[in-house]
């Protein structure tokens, strides 16, 4: 609150308002304006802090207090009443007409002071709540904002529509994804491109925590990706070379779960190195169950970290399901853990009719046994080999 | 998660219990802090009390693995149980950190 606070006394006579003014005065109010009836109205435009009327104004009662608690710059201005109150219910109406406080005379110049300190109190600590709360939302609204935008930047480092229907076209495979995060950011991110005809890289990632510093995180790796110098088409090696990278970058106790596999439709084959990262789970043309193995160091924790390369089967009429561990770690209402048992089943409830991209309907089910609220980043990526024939060189 | 101290000579087991997650960071910190008085040659981590373990979890023994080098204490790792023995098989930490299984 700026300046000294303004009060407003409505007397009768302001000639008379001398005590009144005094007690105003070593309470350090030197902002008094004395009005009578015909100058009530002027004065209370100009909202000061508080407004003391005198019960012997023309006209004074229920009926002039609610009026002046109608204007809005009134609406939350304490309105004290001296004066002398015939009973009860009349003290009643005057304060559902809109009064703060009746000050009944006979009264002390000391439990004036006293009363009107109070109020006076109250109100600069409104004042200042009122501030603060502005300045609170303000500052909430601008994060919201800096945060969508944030958001916005994030989900633009992942594979979009056009980029998924052209691996899908040049692959022959579908490509389902689903990216959620626990909160406005994550820390998890996937992606996926061409090598060469035949094979694609394709990646899931899972950083340390989430929220920002998690998603920061997000936009070195996506950075270090686009580097042309990684062994892309070997997962082990260029694990290997992004743990080199990250090791000076990250700080400690800050890593990275990864997968980086190469689908091969060629020779009908998964080749994959982990680093920390779930086992990635293969369905079978016969609707057979595959989990496959998973070892490594995460990325960013030991410099001259070694990975392995593993080989699954996938050929046509198989499907591999990448996730991050939020799937499996996740707690259902019993409180116990979901487990690879339970994406298996997931997997297996969908059954040989499910839908191409049939993340919405393994989710739907998901959420049946676990809390909506997820502890932490959830990403899926469900790609089939559909059989039919890739498209080849154009 | 919270843990018993048991002390012989200068080896000392940390017997931990419940969950190695984010908010295990302070009873990591206060265990790192007395490494620092000196006094304890040997540390071991017993994990079958603990039931879960995340990411942020395997951050905190990142940690204390650095601080036990800075401080010459051996650092251990025994007897994980569930899901965090499966998650430490599969991170490999106990490459970078002995663990008797």
């Amino acid at each position: 609150m700026s300046g000294s606070p303004r009060v407003v006394i409505g007397h009768p006579r302001p000639s008379a308002a001398g005590p009144l003014r005094d007690v105003l005065g070593r309470l350090g109010i030197r902002h008094v304006t004395v009005v009578d009836r015909d100058g009530l109205a002027g004065a209370a435009a100009e909202a000061p802090h508080l407004l003391l009327l005198h019960a012997g104004l023309p006209g004074f009662g229920p009926g002039l207090l609610a009026g002046l608690r109608a204007e809005a710059h009134l609406c939350d201005v304490p309105i004290l009443v001296l004066g002398r109150f015939a009973g009860s219910h009349h003290r009643r109406a005057l304060m559902q007409a809109g009064a703060s406080d009746l000050l009944a005379r006979p009264l002390t110049l000391a439990e004036l002071s006293a009363r009107l300190s109070v109020h006076l109190e109250n109100r600069r600590l409104d004042r200042s709540l009122q501030e603060v709360i502005l300045s609170l939302r303000t500052y909430h609204h601008g994060a919201m904002q800096r945060m969508a935008l944030a958001r916005e930047m994030q989900l633009g480092l992942l594979p979009d529509a056009t980029a998924c229907r052209l691996l899908e076209s040049r692959y022959g495979i579908t490509l389902d994804s689903h990216f959620e995060s626990s909160s406005e950011l994550g820390g998890d991110l996937w992606g996926a491109r061409p090598l060469d005809d035949q094979r694609f890289g394709l990646f899931l990632c899972d950083f340390t925590g989430h929220g920002v510093a998690a998603a920061l995180n997000t936009f070195r790796l996506h950075a270090l990706l686009a580097r042309t110098d990684l062994p892309a088409d070997d997962p082990a090696e260029t694990l290997a070379a992004l743990n080199a990278l990250l090791v000076g970058l990250l700080p400690e106790a800050q890593f990275a779960a990864m997968i980086y596999a190469v689908v091969d439709v060629g020779a009908d084959r998964l080749v994959y190195a982990t680093a920390g990262a779930p086992r990635p789970l293969i369905r079978h043309a016969d609707s057979r169950l595959e989990v496959g193995p998973s070892c490594g160091l995460p990325l960013g924790v030991a410099s001259g970290a070694r990975y392995r390369n593993h080989c699954l089967d996938f050929p046509s009429g198989s499907t591999l399901l990448l996730f991050s561990d939020a799937l499996y770690e996740a707690r259902g209402w019993d409180g116990e853990m979901f487990g690879y048992g339970g994406v298996t089943d997931l997997v297996r409830c969908l059954g040989d009719g499910a839908p191409d991209r049939p993340l919405d309907r393994l989710l739907d089910r998901y959420f049946t046994t676990m809390p909506r609220l997820l502890a932490d980043d959830l990403t899926l990526v469900w790609i089939s080999r559909t059989g039919r024939s890739p498209s080849g060189p154009d | 998660m919270d843990y018993t101290v048991h002390d012989s000579g200068n080896l000392r087991e940390l017997e931990l219990r419940g969950q190695i997650t984010f908010e295990a960071d302070g009873d990591f910190r206060t265990i790192l802090a007395e490494w620092q008085q000196g006094g304890i040659g040997d540390c071991v981590l017993n994990l079958s009390a603990v039931d879960y373990m995340d990411s942020a979890g395997l951050g905190l023994l990142v940690m204390a693995n650095n601080a036990a080098k800075q401080a010459g204490v051996t650092f251990r790792l025994k007897h994980p149980r569930g899901q965090v023995r499966e998650l430490i098989e599969i991170s490999e930490f106990h490459t970078i950190i002995p663990c008797e299984f």
